[in-house]
């Protein structure tokens, strides 16, 4: 183990940075393949009607914000979704896969963000993460790569799993 | 500019939401496709730790022997094994400052689930019995959680795949107990006690393992004082209010379980933490930082 201080001398006060956290681990093509290698993927979003979105929340126990769902069909009959969660602190883009049979086979995250500021609520500035093409990198504050001491809990995340799956079952799982 | 090779060597930076928190793997030293393959390895083992040791699946290793082990010898996957092992170590060296039974504790304060049990009594991590053949056996009802090792432990194991299928350098972060290896120089930035937005700069670690243990999300206000994950587990008391703890040890699961040791008496840890090579430091709200050792002589 090695280890170089930021400062050398015992019970000095360290200087806080408060900028934001934020990594783009994948573009939208790049999940594709790490969920699919080498699977062609047709766009088969869709718009869940109002009976739909309520068998959604009751079953999942999760809040739908939108009706509208980002998912792509394999060539192998496999779906590819594409969603995203607003925490109070943290937004967090992931891909779930679903096999034929509406299992799970793979979670990616794309991008995590965390703030502290109010930016994380503005349309706006949420939607620079979405869409994002492998010609369009983000630009990401580079500074602090690892932060030790918890990082934002995966609730949310695993929360919308769960409503994937419920949203499988109710609009796409006949087809 | 030069094309790139065909073979040539790449960065990859992963997340999947694991272990209850966001666990990223970097790595770096081989061919894209290869190091794809050892990533996705090392998540495979991490999901492994988190199924077997999980409280919360009543399927799980751990929920067994809460369940069974009382009245009989539990067999139990060979991860749970070494984490146990490792875990018993530590209570024994700690004198009780480290202890995995108190889940009790942690159910009474609303931050494990179920109720604890009417007979079960303070923590008492001496009376778990490590029987040959991977067998547990509890001498007094206990109810254990390796919340506290475990992720450490998971780490670990990432690694340990991560080494196995060749690559050369790289990282593993679970929430805040990461390890790094190989030529990977990390440097790491610890979060403010109770300002999650605030961030310093604690140094850079190459080839070992470090990690924090703070309430800043795991803490409640329950009957307007602040209870956490950090239990003195000798009376059962909140401990390491407003401190954020960071230890640097050579593997993540003993980072991870000597945070608490430090929590619970950051004196009385000073010659626990000699005896395992390691080193620790609190941060108070104010941003200072206190090195539980002999200042370095390293200049930044």
């Amino acid at each position: 183990m090695r280890f170089t201080p930021a400062l050398a001398t015992a019970a000095t006060a360290l200087v806080g940075s408060t900028s934001g956290y934020a990594v783009e681990y994948l573009t939208v093509a790049q999940a594709q393949q790490t969920i699919f290698p080498g699977a062609t993927f047709t766009d088969a979003s869709l718009r869940l009607t109002p009976e739909q979105v309520k068998f959604v929340s009751q079953k999942s126990g999760a809040r739908l914000r939108s009706p509208d769902i980002h998912v792509w069909r394999t060539n192998t009959g496999s779906w590819f979704f594409l969603d995203e969660v607003l925490g109070k602190h943290e937004f967090i883009t992931y891909a779930v896969g679903l096999d034929a049979k509406g299992a799970v086979c793979g979670v990616e995250i794309l991008v995590y963000k965390e703030s502290y500021g109010q930016q994380v609520q503005n349309p706006k500035w949420r939607a620079q993460f979405t869409g994002k093409t492998a010609a369009s990198p983000l630009k990401l504050d580079e500074d602090i790569q690892n932060i030790s001491g918890a990082t934002l809990s995966s609730r949310h995340v695993m929360e919308g799993v769960k409503r994937i799956l419920a949203i499988h079952e109710t609009a796409l799982a006949q087809r | 500019m030069k094309p790139p090779l065909p073979n040539a060597e790449a960065r990859l930076r992963r997340a999947r939401p694991l272990l209850g928190t966001v666990v990223e793997i970097q790595v770096s030293g081989l061919a894209p496709a290869q190091l794809e393959r050892a990533i996705s390895r090392a998540f495979a083992a991490i999901t492994h730790v988190q199924m077997v040791m999980s409280f919360h699946d009543p399927a799980s290793d751990l929920s067994r022997i809460n369940r069974l082990a009382a009245r009989r010898a539990v067999r139990v996957d060979a991860a749970t094994w070494t984490v146990l092992r490792h875990a018993r170590a530590l209570t024994r060296v700690s004198e009780g400052r480290f202890d995995p039974s108190i889940a009790p504790i942690l159910q009474r304060w609303g931050l494990l689930p179920g109720v604890p049990h009417p007979r079960q009594p303070e923590t008492n991590g001496s009376a778990i019995c490590l029987l040959p053949g991977r067998r547990v056996r509890f001498l007094a009802p206990l109810t254990l959680d390796l919340g506290g090792i475990a992720k450490g432990y998971a780490v670990d194991r990432a690694v340990a795949v991560l080494r196995r299928a060749g690559v050369p350098a790289g990282l593993v972060n679970a929430g805040g107990d990461l390890r790094v290896f190989g030529n990977h120089a990390a440097p790491v930035h610890v979060r403010h006690p109770t300002k999650p937005g605030l961030f310093f700069p604690l140094g850079e670690l190459r080839d070992g393992a470090l990690a924090t243990s703070a309430l800043t999300y795991s803490g409640k206000i329950q009957q307007g004082t602040a209870t956490g994950a950090l239990v003195d587990p000798r009376n059962g008391t909140a401990c390491g209010q407003n401190l954020s703890i960071t230890v640097l040890a050579r593997s993540a699961w003993l980072a991870d379980a000597l945070t608490k040791v430090v929590a619970v008496d950051p004196a009385a840890a000073r010659p626990i933490l000699a005896r395992y090579g390691a080193r620790a430091v609190i941060l108070d709200t104010q941003g200072r930082a206190d090195w539980l050792d002999t200042p370095l002589r390293h200049v930044a």
